[in-house]
């Protein structure tokens, strides 16, 4: 009995990993949203008691006091981005998808793939127990500045127990991303070469690489700050801080900044992927420079370690510097402009059907788009400066690490849950799901972009102490309205997701009609080796719309290992 | 040596909810905002047809009830050389929403007509014509966008925001040393003798002070945590860290009283970390420092360690 338990949590089926991580992901993704919307609640009403909130905050009869406050901002911004986002693109669908896509029976480190799940496990329980800690939670913002973040300034509990946390998602993710390079390199399947890979692997891959590369980093300023919080060293404790400290707080700026920047395209590459081969797919068209767009994508990856001291534009970089950085990061448009138009050529003269992953991944584009073109200004020395610091800042980040990468975990959901778990979930509620989110979305970010340029800061608990930011209630009152009704929509997903798996029906092999191996290959569910034999793939993954394929098997879509009656379509 | 002169007192916080104070500050010696309105016909304002913002209370509802917030504006500016970083955010904004709008009505009709469309024979990834529009559009939208923000960025951080030769080579610069606290911006000016570090050192809180149309040279330290010293008014934001100097200058553009804010979460009332800062006439700014200077070195106290935070001023 208990050793049954223990086997069904100790699982190393990347497909059961994925579903543990789905649901853990979606778990913070929750808490994380709601404490997204009690910071929205004080600035619409600064000061006033959140209904609901007395029995948490009883002194203040429910009322956001400044700690409290600076706990919300700081424990959302870390959920999100290491407890909801890149669990859920990496750890549920690129879990999930990546050895199926690339004809492979499992992940390269089977064993690995469990360890790290529970890696992020602990680090969720440690975030959790936190909040039961005397002196509270975590609250120095999530990049966790020293000296802010040593014990002289921020002495709880709580703030060591979320480094540990963070090193424990630092473990998590080095440990999924060594496996899927590894799995990506190793393991694909005869004839499955670089070039027929599905874009969405390509993203994952490069995901992956940043991972294994820049996650050391974050891991390196991390513990370091341990050492300060712990064992008394003084690594990031200098000047009047420090009893004789020769420490130097920017130098963990530049080792969290050198990890901060390659995330944002952790969490946007894997997306980027699943935009160019929704597209491909609901246009019934090959996607339009596939060698170009997966070099694009590698481009940014390759780029993406060089452009992080834009987040230091203000720190006292040296002009050198600060030129050779935003040189760099402007460059890094480039690649990303030719990705977006691959898209748009991709749509242009298709045959477009708007199914729930289609719109999640024209909506992605579209946010994304957005965020992207919100970036420029902050990647110029001279426009950073009035905007550093500020919601636009926070506006444009959200859009793009935010709404973006969220929007694609639902255009992935929708798109592979008929495999993850046998059943299809309902067209019409996913469909109003992601139109209404991406629409929300910008309203909330869109209204946080105007008031950063009208200058309000980020993270001030009351922005209305400041004379020239009372203005901005009326516009942060309406901003909050689109977020609570962001929030709302949010159950039509779940509403969909309860539904289906209680009574959802039967879904059909291959309900998008795409010929990429976890779809023409694999049951669904897929048993626990995936393929009975392993297949051998003859094409690349967007075969569409093909005249002799249309004339010989009379579907427009032919799967990768598909023998063909007449020759095959490269 | 300094004497704690004008202003308030440090902010103390108190960690419940503040009720809305609309100004907080009570000037000391000087001019009050009321006397000091930009009457002087001799600097006349660059900035768009601003109300005259040293009234604070005033110009606020003023803002509030015309609804300024709804229009994607900066605040409102008081800096010689902010409209021309002003100017070019609103260029590169247009060319932005340009992009936006091109890249929406592209997707919006590529969907709308092709919806359900007959498929096309497309070509494995294109054709080579169609993959050289992608590169070339992308290199010329690369270029036009990329270039000119690069181009107007590099221009002002040349003539603005880097060069310090400005307030180094103008005799009538102000030299301003500001250490940040939680939760509080202590400044610190050299006095008459122009040296820091001596006993007619004047020291404010959250209280700067400036004359009109002169380069004011600003270095900046902090004791504790790292903050960020903000003018929005004037488009100045630097970091405040411990253990190091980082400098910045602006002038201003007219007389009023504007707001130093701080960017950069310090802990809990890093919100309250507000400060006013007043740009008076040139005679007015002179006769506050010697005022106040008279008054640091009656006050000084050399036992006082925690006073003695100055630095004799270097500049790089
Ligand atoms: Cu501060």
């Amino acid at each position: 009995m208990r050793a049954g338990w223990v086997r069904a949590l100790w699982t190393t089926d990347h497909k059961q990993v994925a579903r543990q991580y789905l649901w853990g992901g979606f778990g913070f993704l929750l808490l994380g949203g709601l404490l997204a919307l009690l910071i929205r609640w004080q600035w619409a009403w600064p000061g006033q008691p959140v209904p609901g909130l007395a029995w948490a905050l009883p002194e203040s009869r429910g009322a956001l006091t400044p700690p409290a406050y600076t706990v919300l901002f700081t424990l959302h911004g870390l959920v999100m981005i290491f407890f909801a986002v890149t669990p859920l693109l990496f750890g549920a669908l690129g879990h999930f998808v990546l050895p199926l896509a690339i004809g492979a029976r499992g992940f390269a480190f089977p064993r690995l793939s469990a360890a790290g799940f529970w890696a992020y496990a602990v680090g969720g329980a440690l975030v959790l127990a936190s909040f039961a800690v005397r002196l509270g939670p975590a609250s120095a913002g999530w990049t966790s500045y020293p000296p802010l973040a040593t014990p002289a300034f921020t002495p709880g509990v709580g703030q060591t127990l979320m480094t540990v946390a963070i090193l424990c998602v630092g473990v998590s993710a080095f440990s999924y991303g060594l496996n899927f390079v590894v799995t990506v390199v190793r393991c694909r399947a005869p004839g499955m070469t670089w070039g027929r890979m599905p874009l969405v692997v390509w993203g994952l891959f490069y995901g992956a690489v940043l991972n294994v590369l820049f996650v050391p980093v974050l891991a390196a300023a991390t513990l370091l700050l341990l050492l300060d919080r712990v064992a008394g060293t003084q690594f990031f404790i200098a000047g009047a801080a420090a009893v004789g400290g020769g420490g130097d707080p920017i130098v963990y700026q530049h080792l969290f900044w050198l990890f901060g920047h390659p995330e944002v395209y952790i969490l946007i590459l894997p997306a980027w992927g699943m935009v160019g081969d929704f597209v491909a797919y609901f246009s019934r068209k090959p996607a339009h420079g596939y060698r170009l767009t997966a070099g694009a994508m590698g481009a940014v990856t390759a780029m993406s370690g060089l452009v992080y001291a834009h987040h230091l534009f203000t720190s006292g970089l040296s002009p050198v510097l600060g030129r050779a950085f935003m040189v760099l990061t402007l460059l890094i448009s480039l690649p990303a402009e030719v990705m977006f138009l691959n898209w748009l050529m991709t749509l242009w003269r298709g045959s477009v059907r708007l199914t729930s992953p289609m719109l999640g991944a024209l909506a992605t584009m579209i946010v994304f788009g957005l965020g992207g073109i919100t970036g420029l200004v902050l990647g110029a020395v001279a426009t950073d400066v009035p905007l550093h610091g500020t919601m636009w800042v926070v506006g444009h980040f959200h859009l793009t690490m935010g709404a973006a990468s969220f929007l694609a975990v639902f255009a992935g959901l929708y798109f592979w849950f008929p495999k993850m778990y046998g059943r299809a979930l309902h067209e019409g509620l996913a469909k109003a799901h992601v139109l209404s989110s991406a629409v929300l979305f910008v309203g909330v970010f869109g209204g946080q972009l105007a008031a950063g340029y009208a200058g309000q800061l980020r993270r001030l608990y009351d922005p209305y102490q400041y004379t020239y930011l009372k203005p901005l209630l009326p516009l942060n009152q309406w901003t909050t309205a689109c977020a609570f009704l962001l929030g709302a929509s949010q159950l039509l997903f779940v509403g969909n997701l309860v539904w289906t798996l209680w009574r959802g029906r039967a879904a059909e092999p291959n309900p998008w009609n795409v010929g990429t191996l976890e779809w023409t290959c694999a049951a669904s569910p897929p048993a626990p080796d995936n393929f009975a034999t392993v297949p051998v793939v003859l094409r690349g993954p967007h075969v569409l719309s093909q005249p002799d394929v249309q004339q010989q098997l009379g579907r427009d879509w032919m799967g990768q290992a598909e023998v063909a009656p007449l020759g095959g379509t490269e | 040596m300094g004497g704690v002169v004008g202003g308030e007192a440090r902010v103390r916080p108190d960690l419940s909810p503040a009720p809305l104070i609309l100004a907080e500050s009570t000037p000391g010696p000087g001019p009050s905002p009321s006397e000091a309105r930009d009457a002087d016909p001799a600097h006349p304002t660059p900035v768009r047809s601003a109300p005259p913002a040293n009234a604070v209370t005033q110009s606020v509802s003023e803002q509030a009830s015309t609804g300024r917030a709804w229009r994607l504006a900066p605040p409102e500016g008081a800096s010689t050389y902010g409209p021309q970083v002003d100017a070019l955010l609103e260029r590169s904004h247009v060319f932005e929403a340009g992009l936006a709008a091109v890249m929406l009505a592209w997707l919006v009709l590529a969907v709308w007509r092709f919806r359900g469309a007959r498929p096309v024979v497309a070509a494995n990834g294109g054709t080579r014509r169609s993959r050289a529009w992608v590169v070339g559009l992308a290199v010329c939208v690369f270029i036009g966008v990329d270039g000119t923000l690069f181009l107007g960025s590099e221009r002002y951080a040349r003539e603005v925001l880097w060069n310090l030769d400005v307030p180094a080579k103008d005799s009538r610069t102000v030299r301003l040393e500001i250490n940040a606290h939680q939760w509080s911006w202590e400044a610190r000016y050299a006095g008459e003798d122009g040296r820091f570090g001596t006993p007619d050192d004047v020291v404010t809180w959250n209280d700067l002070r400036v004359p009109v149309g002169v380069p004011v040279w600003v270095q900046v330290v902090s004791t504790d945590v790292v903050h960020g010293f903000s003018l929005p008014a004037f488009r100045v934001k630097l970091d405040a860290i411990p253990g190091r100097v980082n400098q910045t200058w602006f002038q201003a553009a007219r007389e009023g009283t504007f707001e130093v804010a701080c960017y950069q979460h310090c802990g809990t009332s890093h919100y309250r970390m507000r400060g006013l800062l007043t740009v008076l006439s040139e005679a007015d700014y002179a006769r506050w420092l010697r005022e106040a200077g008279r008054l640091a070195t009656q006050a000084y106290d050399a036992d006082d360690a925690a006073a003695h935070w100055g630095w004799e001023w270097r500049a790089p």
